[in-house]
C-alpha cells in the first residue's frame, strides 16, 4: 500500500509542471548544514571542557618545561669544575678522607656481610617454599578449632579434636627448590613444618640485627661525608638535581587542592602557581618571565603558617576554589567579596587575625599603618576596636561607678527597711532572719561593693593618667602661644610646619575667625605661669642634641649643626620655628614637666577647678598624681596633661636653657595681621558649633568639649562593609570605568575597597567633587597630607580591617608570653620606645638614623638594644626602674616631699602662679650615667608598668614570676682567683664599667657592676660573657674573652691566666659571674683605685697580651655594653 | 548617549532571552501573519470558485493538478522537525559554552542589592508593582489573567478557524491576545532596559547613577480633583466614591468600545448572535480588568503621574 501510494507520487511528480512545494524540495542541504555546525559545537565543548574551562593544564604543562629547562642549568652548573661545586669539592683533602674512612669501614664488615646476605637470600627462599602449604594447613586447623570450641555435643567435639589432631600428623608435601634450581618434592608432618618455618624465622632476624650492627660505622661514615659535601656546596648536588629532575618527569596534571578546617578552605591556587613550595628558589627570570610559578617570597611566613593547615586565600584572599580563569581564581570580579590583596597591600591579609597586634613581625606597611592611624590622630574621631583603649575603658568604668553606688544606695534603703519590718513581724523566728539579713548579711553586700567602687576609682585614676591626646592640650594655649599665631596656623599648618600632624580643614576666612576666638576665649585664664630668666643658647642647643629629644621630635639640621635637612623622628613635633608661636615661660615649664597641667579637671563636674575651688576647702591649689582628688566631691581629677611626652628630670637650668634654644628658632621675626578680633564675644559661639562640628576636641583638650564623641565612622570593619555603602558619590562611573578623578587620565578601574580607601587619603573630600551641598553637610574629613607611600600603609591596614572569613580553628589567639607581647607592643608603640631602642629586631631605633650617632663614638652613645632586655634583667628590678630611671631611691622621694612641703606653703598664696614642681628623683640616668641620652621619667600607671615588664618578660619567653637563681657562694681560693680574672689586664673589666668615681665614670661606657645582683640574671649573664656580639651586635664588650674547652666541658679565660689557676677545673665564666653578683662596694673600690696597676699580668706578658688582642674580637664600631 | 550602559545592560548574560525576544516576537509575528493573510487569500479564492473547494487542497498551497492529496508525517514532517531540533542545539550548545550562569555573591541579609530585579519571565510582574498595590499587582490581576486564560476557549463562540493560520476569521481572538501579549513583553522591556537604580525611570542610554534623583512626585486622582476646587472630594467617603465612580466610568467606557470593536464586521456580527449574554459578559470582564486596565493605568501614571484612581481605606487601585 504505502509502496503503491509512493510509485502514485513519483509518477504524479514527474507528469507536473509546477513542482510540489513540500514533496518535491530536497532539505539535504540544509540537514548537511546544520549537522556539520552541531558536530564543529561538539568539538568546540570538548575542547573547551578538556582546555577551555581548565586553563591550569596550559599552565602546568608550562611550568614542567620552565622548570626542567631550569633544572638543566642547575646541573650544567654543578657539573662545571668551579670551587664550592660538587667537583670540586670531591677533590678536596678533607673529602677525600671521609671517603677512604667510609671505604675502609665498609670493606672492614665486607665478607661477614656477604656472608649474611647469602644466608638470608637462602632463608627467603625456604621460607618461601613452606609458606603457602604451611598456611594452608593452619588455616584449616584454625578453622576446625572454631568448630570445636562451638560444638555443643561431647561427641562431636571429640569428632573434630580427632580431625585436628589427624591433620597435625598428616604429612605435608612441600616442594623445595634446590641451589640449582631443580624441584624437590618431600613430605614433612605439620608438626615439624611448623617449627622449621618458626627456626627460619627467627635466624632471619637474629641475622639482620647482626647486620644492622656490622654496617651502622660505615653508614655513620657515609653520613659524615655526605653532610660535608652538602655543608661545603653553595647550591644543590648533582644527585638531588636529578631526583628534582626525575620528580618533574612524572609530573602529574591534575588539580592541586589544599582542603582545610572541614571543606571551609579550599584553595587551588597551587594548580598554576607551582613554584610556591619547591625547594628550589624560583624567579620570574628563571622561569621564562612567568610570575605565577615564583616562589613564595617568605619561607619564614609558610614555616609558620603551614599551607597545608591555612590554605593560601585565608591570608591573600581570591576565590581558592576558581580555576577557570585567573580572574575567576584571584576573586577579581564583581560578585567575589574577598579579592586577592594587591601586592602592595598583601599585608592586610595578616591584620585579618593579628588584628589585635600592634605590631605583627613580618609585616612592615602594616604596622606603619597601625602607627600612622595612631599618631596622625585618626583614631581621635574615628574608633577602631583596640586603639584608644583607654577612653573605652574609661567611659564603661566610669558608668560601673554609677551602677554600683545606684546598688550601694538600694542596699542600704533595704537595710533601713528590713529593721523596720523585723520590728513588725510577730513570730520570733522571722524577726531573727529578717535581722540577721538587716545588720550581718546586707552590711556585707555593702561593704563588699564599696571594695569594687574603690578598684574601680582607682582603675579610673589609672586610666585617666594613660588616656592621652594626639594634639596639645588647648586649655591653655593662652600661656602657650602668640595670640596672633592662632589665626595664621589653622588657615595652613603644612605651611608653617611640613608634615605636621595637624591636618587642614578646608576652611574659609570666616570659619577661622571664629574658631580661633572660640579657642583663645575658652583657654584658662586665671591661672599665671612663674615668670623665668632666659637661658643660654648654646648650652640649650648641646642639651637639645643629647639628651634624646631627637628620638621624637625633629628639627632644621641647621639649628643643631647637623646638615641641612631636618633631622630627627616623626613622631613628635618639628621644633623648627618654636620661636615664632610660643611664649617661653611656658616652654620652659613645659620642658621641665610636661605633664603639669594648668588646672586639674574633673571629670565629675565637668569643669576645670579653680585655685578658689581649693580655697573654699582652705586646700593649696595643688594637684598631683598624689594629690589627684577633686577637693569639691572627692573624686578622681585629670591631674596630668594627655601628651605622651616624658619628663627627662632637667633641673631647671637645663629647662630653661632648652627652651631658650628653642625660642631662638625663628624663620625670621614672624609678622602677624591684627587678631584683636579673638576676643570678640560674638564670634564664640559660631566657633564652637564649627569646632564640634569638625571635631577638634577629638585630639585637643578643649575647654566645655571634654566630652564630646568621635565625629567619624568607626573603621574597626571598615574593609568589609559592603561595597554600596561606601559613598563614591558622583565619582560612581568613573571608579568603575577606570577614570582617574585627580588626574582625569585613564587608569584601571577602582571601583573597589582599595581604590575608595587610596582617594579618600589622597584628598578627603574628593567625594564632595561635582555635589551641590550647604557647609553643614560638606564632608569633613580634614587634608592629612600623607605621602603615597603613607596611603599604601593606610590602606593595607583598612582593607585588613574586616570581620574575617577565617575559620576560629585558625585564627590567631595568643596566650601566655605571646599575649603579653601583644598587649606590651601597645604600650611601647604608644611612648615611642622605639625612637631610642632597639625594640623589634631589625627594626632600627631613630637615633640610630640620626648623623651624630653614626660614628664609633656616636655609637657608644646610642641608648642599649632591648630585642633581649626580659632575659637579661630582674622583672622586679625592671619595675622599679621603668618607674624611676633615675634609681635615685628613698632619699630623693624625702626630698622629693619636702620640696612639695615649701612648694604647698608658695602655692597658698591669692594669686595663682603656677611656678615648676619638682622632679621625680634626680638629674641622672639610672644605669648608664654615661649615656648623655636620657632615659626619661614616662610616669607609666601601674597598669601599664605592669604592661612594659610583662611585655619584655613575654618577648624573651621568660616564666613568670621570677625565682633568682641561687648561685653558690665563692670560697676564699675561689675569691682570688675571680678577682685575678676580673682584674686581668687583658680584659680589665673595670676600665670601660663603671665604679662610682666620678673621675673614672666619666670615661666609662658601661654600667656598673654593683648593680648587677640587683638587676641581671646570672644565666643571661653567663651568655653575655661568652659572646656579647652575639646579643647585641655592635657593643663595645669583647667578644672572645673565653674559649671552649672541649674536653672539660667548660669555658676558660682565653688570656693569660696566672698559675694557681691550672688546678682548677671549673667553669671560668661561672666564676666570674658567681664574683660579679657577690661583688660588694668595697671590693669594687679597692679593685678600682688598685685597676691603674693591675696585679694579674705575668712580667713579660706583652706579647701574649697582643695575642690575646686577636683572639678577642673588639668591635670597631661600638654600642654600650649590657 | 552612553553606550557602555546599553552594552551593559544588553550583554549581561541574564538578559540574553530578553534580547532576544525583542527580535524573535516581532519575527514570528510577522511569520503567522504572513501565513494567516496567505491563508486568508486562499480562502477568498476558494469561496470564489465552489469547483475548486470540492476538490482537495493543502492549506496554504491551493491544490495543483498531480499533486500529492496528503503527505506521510515522515519524512515530510519529522525531517522539518529534525532540522529544528538540529538548530536549536547548536545554539543551546553555543550558548552553554559562551555565556555561565550569572551566579552572584552569597545573599547579605544587610544588604539589598539595587536594582533588584525578579528573573526575565517576571520582570512583567514586578514592573506591575508600580501601578497597583502589592495585593492588586501581585495577586489579583495575576489570577484573573489565569483564570482568563483558561476561561477562554468556554468563551469562544466562533466555529471556524481551527488548526491553520487565519486573520480574517479570527480577528477578535488574535488581537485580544496581542494586546495582552504585547504587554507583557513591553513591561518585561521595561523592567530590564529602563528601570535602574531604585526602580527610577532611565531612557535607554542613560546612565544608571545611584545618586540619580528624578522628579516623581505622584498624586491620587481624587486629591488633583480636589485641588481643582472640589475641595471635598478629597475627603473620604467622598474620596472612595469619586473614584468608584471613575473606575466605574472606565468600565462603560472601556465596554462600549471593545463592543464596537468586537462587532465591526458583517462575519464578527454573525459570531457575536451566537454567543450567549454569560460568555459575551465575561468576556467584556477580562477584556476590561486586564487587556484595558493595564495599559491605561500605565499611561495614567507616566504621563500624568497618577497614583491611585480608586482610594479606599483597604485597597487602592
Amino acid at each position: 500500500m504505502a509502496d503503491n501510494v509512493a510509485n502514485e507520487q513519483l509518477e504524479k511528480r514527474a507528469e507536473t509542471a509546477e513542482p510540489d512545494p513540500i514533496a518535491d524540495s530536497s532539505m539535504s542541504r540544509a540537514l548537511l548544514i546544520t549537522s556539520i555546525l552541531l558536530i564543529l559545537t561538539l568539538v568546540w565543548s570538548l575542547y573547551d571542557e578538556i582546555f577551555g574551562q581548565r586553563p591550569w593544564k596550559a599552565y602546568q604543562s608550562e611550568f614542567v618545561a620552565s622548570y626542567l629547562e631550569h633544572l638543566e642549568t642547575l646541573k650544567k652548573a654543578a657539573a662545571k669544575p668551579e670551587e664550592r661545586n660538587e667537583k670540586a669539592i670531591r677533590e678536596t683533602a678533607e673529602y677525600k678522607k671521609l671517603d677512604a674512612a667510609y671505604r675502609e669501614a665498609t670493606e672492614k664488615v665486607a665478607p661477614r656481610v656477604k656472608e649474611i646476605g647469602a644466608r638470608v637470600s637462602e632463608i627467603d627462599r625456604e621460607i618461601g617454599d613452606i609458606t603457602d602449604p604451611f598456611q594452608e594447613a593452619r588455616a584449616w586447623i584454625a578453622s576446625k578449632i572454631y568448630q570445636l570450641e562451638t560444638t555443643a555435643s561431647e561427641s562431636g567435639k571429640e569428632s573434630v579434636r580427632s580431625s585436628i589432631e589427624d591433620k597435625r600428623n598428616e604429612s605435608i608435601t612441600v616442594a623445595f627448590t634446590q641451589k640449582d634450581g631443580s624441584i624437590k618434592k618431600e613430605g614433612v608432618p605439620y608438626k615439624q613444618l611448623e617449627k622449621r618455618y618458626n627456626d627460619l624465622r627467627d635466624e632471619k632476624a637474629r641475622l639482620n640485627v647482626e647486620l644492622a650492627g656490622l654496617t651502622k660505622e660505615s653508614g655513620e661514615m657515609l653520613r659524615k661525608r655526605e653532610d660535608y659535601l652538602q655543608n661545603q656546596m653553595s647550591g644543590l648536588t648533582e644527585q638531588a638535581v636529578d631526583n628534582i629532575i626525575k620528580g618533574t618527569n612524572a609530573f602529574e596534571y591534575r588539580i592541586r587542592q589544599i582542603n582545610v578546617a572541614g571543606g571551609q578552605v579550599v584553595d587551588r591556587c597551587e594548580s598554576c602557581h607551582l613554584g610556591v613550595r619547591e625547594p628550589l628558589t624560583l624567579t620570574a627570570d628563571k622561569m621564562g618571565d612567568e610570575k605565577a610559578f615564583v616562589s613564595h617570597p617568605s619561607r619564614d611566613l609558610l614555616t609558620i603558617h603551614d599551607p597545608e593547615k591555612f590554605g593560601c586565600s585565608t591570608c591573600h584572599g581570591g576565590n581558592g576554589r576558581g580555576t577557570t580563569s585567573v580572574e575567576k581564581g584571584h576573586g577579581r570580579y564583581k560578585h567575589w567579596l574577598w579579592p586577592l590583596y594587591y601586592k602592595e597591600n598583601v599585608q592586610a591579609g595578616c591584620n585579618q587575625c593579628h588584628n589585635a597586634d600592634r605590631v605583627t613581625r613580618m609585616a612592615d606597611t602594616l604596622n606603619r599603618g597601625k602607627d600612622l592611624y595612631y599618631q596622625k590622630g585618626c583614631v581621635g574621631c574615628h574608633r577602631y576596636e583596640g586603639f584608644d583603649r583607654e577612653a573605652d575603658a574609661l567611659a564603661s568604668a566610669r558608668q560601673t561607678i554609677k551602677q554600683l553606688e545606684l546598688d550601694r544606695a538600694t542596699r542600704l534603703r533595704e537595710m533601713r527597711e528590713t529593721r523596720e519590718a523585723a520590728e513588725k513581724v510577730t513570730s520570733n523566728e522571722e524577726a531573727r532572719s529578717l535581722l540577721n539579713r538587716a545588720d550581718v548579711v546586707l552590711p556585707q553586700l555593702v561593704s563588699q561593693i564599696d571594695g569594687r567602687i574603690g578598684e574601680l576609682d582607682l582603675q579610673t585614676k589609672y586610666l585617666m593618667k594613660d588616656q592621652k591626646k594626639i594634639g596639645p592640650n588647648l586649655k591653655e594655649i593662652k600661656a602657650k602661644l602668640r595670640k596672633e599665631w592662632l589665626p595664621v596656623w589653622l588657615r595652613d599648618p603644612q605651611a608653617f610646619r611640613p608634615g605636621t600632624k595637624m591636618p587642614s580643614f578646608r576652611l574659609d576666612d570666616n570659619e577661622i575667625r571664629a574658631i580661633s576666638a572660640f579657642l583663645w576665649q575658652s583657654a584658662i585664664d586665671y591661672v599665671r605661669i612663674a615668670d623665668q630668666q632666659q637661658g643660654n643658647v648654646e648650652r640649650g642647643r648641646d642639651l637639645f642634641k643629647q639628651t634624646g629629644c631627637v628620638a621624637c621630635h625633629s628639627i632644621d639640621g641647621n639649628a643643631i649643626n647637623q646638615g641641612s635637612q631636618p633631622v630627627g623622628g616623626h613622631f613628635a613635633a618639628n621644633l623648627s620655628r618654636v620661636g615664632e608661636k610660643a611664649n617661653f615661660n611656658y616652654i620652659v615649664r613645659w620642658i621641665h614637666n610636661p605633664r603639669q597641667r594648668l588646672a586639674p579637671y574633673s571629670p565629675s563636674l565637668r569643669r576645670d577647678l579653680t585655685p578658689d575651688d581649693y580655697k573654699s576647702k582652705n586646700l593649696a591649689f595643688l594637684f598631683d598624681d598624689d594629690h589627684s582628688k577633686s577637693p569639691l566631691d572627692g573624686r578622681e581629677l585629670q591631674v596630668q596633661n594627655m601628651t605622651v611626652m616624658p619628663n627627662f628630670r632637667l633641673s631647671e637650668q637645663d629647662a630653661r636653657d632648652i627652651a631658650s634654644f628653642l625660642m631662638s628658632l625663628k624663620k625670621g621675626e614672624p609678622r602677624y595681621p591684627d587678631a584683636s578680633y579673638l576676643d570678640d564675644a560674638s564670634l564664640k559661639q559660631e566657633g564652637e558649633r564649627l569646632v564640634k562640628a569638625y571635631g577638634c576636641a577629638s585630639c585637643h583638650e578643649i575647654r566645655g568639649l571634654e566630652d564630646e564623641g568621635r565625629i567619624g565612622t568607626e573603621l574597626t570593619v571598615e574593609g568589609s562593609k559592603p561595597i554600596e555603602r561606601l559613598d563614591f558619590a558622583l565619582l560612581t562611573e568613573d571608579a568603575m570605568r577606570g577614570k582617574d578623578p585627580i588626574t582625569g587620565g585613564e587608569r584601571s578601574a577602582w571601583y573597589n575597597h582599595k581604590g575608595f580607601f587610596e582617594y579618600k587619603l589622597r584628598n578627603p573630600g574628593i567625594y564632595d567633587r561635582g555635589k551641590v551641598k550647604s557647609p553643614e553637610e560638606r564632608l569633613k574629613m580634614p587634608n592629612i597630607y600623607l605621602e603615597e607611600d603613607e596611603i599604601t600603609a593606610l590602606t593595607t591596614f583598612l582593607l585588613g580591617s574586616v570581620t574575617t572569613s577565617i575559620p576560629e580553628s585558625l585564627r590567631y589567639k595568643p596566650a601566655g608570653a605571646a599575649k603579653q607581647a601583644q598587649d606590651g607592643w601597645w604600650v611601647v608603640r604608644k611612648y615611642n620606645c622605639m625612637g631610642c631602642h632597639n625594640v623589634l629586631i631589625g627594626e632600627d631605633p631613630t637615633l640610630a638614623g640620626v648623623a651624630m650617632y653614626q660614628d664609633a663614638d656616636g655609637k657608644e652613645q646610642l641608648p642599649p638594644r632591648l630585642t633581649t632586655e626580659g632575659a637579661r634583667v630582674n622583672p622586679d628590678w625592671l619595675l622599679k626602674f621603668l618607674r624611676d630611671p633615675s634609681l635615685a631611691g628613698p632619699q630623693a622621694a624625702e626630698k622629693l616631699a619636702q620640696q612639695i612641703a615649701r612648694h604647698d606653703a608658695g602655692a597658698a598664696q591669692p594669686s595663682a602662679v603656677a611656678g615648676l614642681t619638682s622632679q621625680p628623683g634626680a638629674n641622672r640616668n639610672g644605669v648608664r650615667q654615661y649615656l648623655r641620652a636620657r632615659m626619661p621619667t614616662f610616669d607609666f600607671s601601674p597598669n601599664e608598668l605592669q604592661m612594659l615588664v610583662n611585655f619584655f618578660m613575654g618577648a624573651s619567653v621568660q616564666p613568670q614570676p621570677y625565682i633568682p637563681e641561687r648561685l653558690e657562694p665563692l670560697t676564699g681560693d675561689e675569691q682570688t682567683l675571680a678577682r685575678a680574672l676580673f682584674t686581668s689586664a687583658a680584659a680589665p673589666c673595670l676600665k670601660c664599667h663603671m665604679t662610682g668615681d666620678p673621675a673614672h665614670d666619666a670615661r666609662a661606657t658601661a654600667p656598673n657592676f654593683l648593680l648587677a645582683p640587683e638587676r641581671l640574671k646570672p644565666a643571661w649573664t653567663r651568655r653575655w660573657l661568652i659572646d656579647p656580639a652575639f646579643i647585641s651586635p655592635g657593643t663595645a664588650m669583647p667578644s672572645g674573652l673565653f674559649n671552649r674547652d672541649e674536653m672539660h666541658g667548660r669555658w676558660v679565660f682565653s688570656g693569660p691566666t696566672p698559675p694557681s689557676f691550672q688546678t682548677y677545673d671549673k667553669d671560668h665564666v661561672e666564676l666570674l659571674v658567681r664574683y660579679m653578683f657577690q661583688l660588694t662596694a668595697d671590693e669594687q673600690r679597692r679593685l678600682g683605685t688598685g685597676g691603674a696597676a693591675p696585679s694579674a699580668p705575668a712580667p713579660g706578658s706583652t706579647t701574649t697580651t697582643s695575642s690575646l688582642d686577636r683572639a678577642i674580637r673588639r668591635p670597631t664600631s661600638r654600642v654600650n655594653g649590657p | 548617549m552612553d553606550w557602555h550602559q546599553l552594552w551593559v545592560i544588553v550583554s549581561a548574560p541574564d538578559n540574553v532571552p530578553i534580547v532576544a525576544m525583542l527580535f524573535l516576537v516581532p519575527f514570528f509575528a510577522w511569520l503567522g501573519f504572513r501565513q494567516a493573510l496567505a491563508n486568508d487569500r486562499l480562502v477568498v479564492q476558494l469561496e470564489a470558485d465552489p469547483k475548486l473547494a470540492k476538490t482537495h487542497h493543502r492549506k496554504t498551497w491551493p491544490w495543483k493538478p498531480h499533486w500529492a492529496r496528503e503527505l506521510h508525517v515522515w519524512p515530510y514532517l519529522l525531517r522539518i522537525e529534525f532540522l529544528a531540533t538540529l538548530i536549536v542545539t547548536v545554539v543551546l550548545f553555543v550558548w552553554s559554552i559562551t555565556l555561565n550562569a550569572p551566579l552572584e555573591e552569597p545573599a547579605n541579609p544587610n544588604l539589598t542589592m539595587n536594582p533588584s530585579k525578579a528573573p526575565w519571565y517576571f520582570l512583567g510582574l514586578q514592573e506591575m508593582l508600580v501601578y497597583f498595590d502589592p495585593w492588586i499587582a501581585g495577586v489579583v490581576m495575576p489570577s484573573i489573567m489565569i483564570v482568563g486564560l483558561m476561561a477562554f476557549p468556554y468563551l469562544d463562540s466562533n466555529p471556524l478557524g481551527v488548526g491553520y493560520y487565519t486573520w480574517r476569521q479570527r480577528r477578535v481572538a488574535i488581537s485580544s491576545f496581542l494586546i495582552g501579549f504585547v504587554t507583557w513583553i513591553v513591561l518585561i522591556f521595561i523592567g530590564t532596559f529602563i528601570r535602574g537604580p531604585g526602580w527610577v525611570w532611565f531612557w535607554p542610554g542613560q546612565t544608571w547613577d545611584h545618586n540619580f534623583v528624578p522628579f516623581e512626585v505622584n498624586q491620587d486622582l481624587p486629591d488633583i480633583v480636589a485641588r481643582w476646587g472640589l475641595r471635598f472630594i478629597g475627603f473620604q467617603p467622598w474620596k472612595g466614591l469619586f473614584g468608584a465612580a471613575m473606575v466605574g466610568l472606565f468600565f462603560i467606557v472601556a465596554g462600549y468600545l471593545t463592543h464596537k470593536l468586537v462587532t465591526r464586521t458583517d462575519f464578527e456580527k454573525k459570531i457575536f448572535q451566537r454567543t450567549s449574554l454569560l460568555q459575551y459578559s465575561v468576556f467584556q470582564f477580562f477584556a476590561i480588568t486586564i487587556l484595558w486596565a493595564m495599559p491605561v493605568k500605565l499611561l495614567l501614571r507616566l504621563l500624568f503621574r497618577i497614583k491611585y484612581v480608586l482610594v479606599t481605606p483597604w485597597f487602592n487601585i
